[in-house]
């Protein structure tokens, strides 16, 4: 009961910031019914996965400092476990996502358990290592369709499919994620609250304080590390059903792992709002690019120049992200 | 038995005896000062008996229990609390938070933690200082929130590492005050390593003096005021010989001088 109250408890924020919360919330619920362009709701839909994405990042990168660059690889597991049992199986949805998530925590333990024993630049590095091994295998198992990848065929499974998220119009997959998306907000609301959430909070600050609190602070990283997992794996299973192709080059690529890493610390590693603000400007921006400078901006990178901008103008003026400029600004107000 | 008991402990860094074959005992309740000249291992002892370093060789009871091998964390848990010379507080966390978590050792819920927090804080008389966070306090402010964020973990023994460095007189008696109250008020054992003589002298019902790693004394304040061991390694030679008297205050200096 507490924790249900916890989840829907904002009251610590200034009322101003509950105001356009709300009004952006309402926003996104009636966005579908105004907007007539598929380009638009693509962009939408890629920003709740992204905006999840960098949620589950949050958890151990952000309240906890352990920055993360492995993430596509619980992406993979996730769209995978779906794909597979989908295309071998018939096995929906609903079912093959809490399975994937499952895979994912228990990938998530054998890799954190020696990963934690790693500080900064190292742990950093070995999870960027642990991503591009498994990407290799997936590459060279025929079981997942090596290098060709999967692709779910509309045509097989006449939409709209609920059970095994199969839908033509774009809008099916709009409600679904934005409904993923409040139910991983309040998740984080809870979960930056908690005592895990302290715990880790604590651990980022210095960790030799923290274990002389009681913290075991080994084992809090690495059960944080597998919500961050689940979190993220539970977003492949979806970003699977939306795209219905995924080759391993593509999902479990460095490109999304630094992605998603980069929109939380844009937005505000460790707060609430961070990893939203940073999908909001970098998901449009990198779809707008995409358009406007049409192929050629993949080739030459323009987008990426672009994302190393922010970047530099954003952590040369506070590390802590956009988020970050919001609340140093008001406590230079407050006093 | 004795609440805490120390046998024999020795920890070395390569070659240094930064603690060697230290062996003493704690009553529950009492307040006891360690105190010697920088480098003397103080601080090595307090990390050997938390857990944060594995012991060389000896042996740490704690309430009748052998705790010699336990880490840092599950010290905590048993009710060892601690706090740490250097903590430059960085984070989002408010003072009221930063105690929170402490008191998340023994509950998961969020509002008996803040009930606890929010308990300690008013007992230490920082309650007013709650919602600030620990960088944006005066260093005095700060230095007593440490000490309220040990006492969350609800330890029934604390060792406080020079609480007071860096305090002017008032701010001294005002932690001094506080470290008493721990004591007698909440029952907290605690060990009080101190370089301002005065405050030492003043709340501790004993006195252990370590040098080159070694004890060298031990006994109630104002023998260790007079032994002649004390005086040579802590308090210098040359600053005995022409005083005579003891001047705590200045104490330190002179022995850099002389070292
Ligand atoms: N982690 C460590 N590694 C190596 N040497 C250390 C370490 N910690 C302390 N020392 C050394 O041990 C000796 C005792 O240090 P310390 O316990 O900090 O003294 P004190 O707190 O009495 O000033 C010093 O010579 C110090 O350099
Ligand atoms: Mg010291």
């Amino acid at each position: 009961m507490e924790t249900l109250k916890n989840a829907v408890d904002f009251s610590d924020f200034p009322r101003i910031d509950l105001v356009i919360a709300g009004a952006v919330a309402f926003l996104f619920l009636i966005f579908p019914l105004f907007s007539a362009s598929s380009f638009a709701m693509a962009t939408m839909i890629q920003f709740f996965m992204f905006s999840l994405y960098g949620m589950g990042w949050n958890t151990i990168g952000g309240y906890g400092g352990q920055v993360d660059l492995g993430k596509a690889q619980y992406v993979g597991i996730g769209a995978y476990t779906t794909a597979v049992m989908l295309l071998r199986w018939d096995i929906p949805f609903w079912v093959s996502m809490p399975v994937g998530m499952g895979i994912a925590v228990i990938w998530s333990f054998i890799i954190g358990y020696p990963l934690f024993r790693l500080k900064g630049h190292y742990f950093a590095i070995a999870t960027i290592a642990t991503s591009l091994v498994l990407k290799d295998l997936f590459t060279v198992w025929s079981f997942v369709g090596a290098a060709r990848g999967l692709e779910i065929s509309p045509i097989t499974y006449p939409p709209p499919d609920y059970m095994r998220l199969i839908f033509k119009e774009d809008i099916y997959y709009y409600y679904l994620i934005l409904g993923f998306f409040f139910l991983g907000l309040l998740y984080m609301n809870w979960f930056r609250k908690s005592r895990l959430g302290f715990q880790l909070r604590c651990i980022k600050d210095n960790e030799d304080m923290a274990r002389s609190l009681g913290i075991n602070v080994h084992w809090a990283k690495i059960k944080t590390y597998a919500i961050a997992t689940a979190f993220v794996s539970m977003v492949g299973s979806f970003h699977v059903c939306y795209i219905k192709v995924i080759e391993p080059v593509d999902i479990m690529s460095l490109d999304l792992s630094i992605l998603i890493a980069l929109m939380a610390m844009l937005g505000g590693a460790g707060s609430l709002w961070g990893p939203i603000i940073g999908a909001g400007v970098l998901i449009p921006l990198r779809s707008y690019l995409k358009e406007w400078l049409g192929a050629a901006a993949g080739l030459v990178g323009i987008d990426l120049i672009f994302y190393a901008l922010i970047i530099m103008i954003v952590s040369a003026f506070e590390p802590r992200g956009i988020w970050g400029i919001v609340e140093k600004v008001r406590r230079r107000k407050r006093r | 038995m004795a609440f805490l008991e120390v046998q024999n402990l020795t920890k070395t860094f390569g070659g240094l005896r930064a603690n060697d074959s230290i062996s003493f005992s704690l009553e529950r309740e009492e307040l006891i000062g360690l105190i010697g000249p920088n480098g003397a291992g103080k601080t090595t002892l307090f990390n050997c008996i938390c857990g944060h370093h594995p012991v060389t060789s000896g042996r740490i009871i704690f309430d009748g229990q052998d705790v010699t091998a336990l880490k840092a964390h599950a010290m905590a848990r048993l009710g060892i609390g601690r706090t740490f010379q250097v903590y430059a507080a960085t984070g989002d966390l408010t003072v009221l938070e930063k105690v929170m978590v402490g008191c998340f050792l023994h509950t998961r819920s969020r509002s008996k933690a803040r009930a606890c927090a929010e308990e300690i804080l008013g007992d230490l008389k920082l309650f007013d200082l709650s919602d600030y966070l620990v960088s944006e306090l005066p260093v005095a402010a700060q230095k007593r929130v440490v000490m309220a964020m040990a006492l969350g973990t609800q330890p029934r023994l604390l060792l406080l590492d020079e609480v007071a460095a860096g305090l002017n007189t008032p701010e001294i008696e005002e932690i001094m005050a506080s470290i008493r109250h721990v004591n007698k008020d909440r029952g907290v054992t605690v060990i009080l390593i101190e370089h301002v003589m005065e405050m030492v002298m003043k709340v501790s019902e004993r006195i252990i003096v370590l040098d080159y790693g070694a004890k060298i004394a031990e006994g109630p304040p104002e023998v260790i005021a007079k032994d002649s061991k004390v005086i040579k390694a802590y308090l210098g030679e040359r600053y005995a010989k022409e005083h005579g008297t003891i001047d705590h205050r200045s104490s330190i200096n002179d022995q850099n001088q002389i070292r």
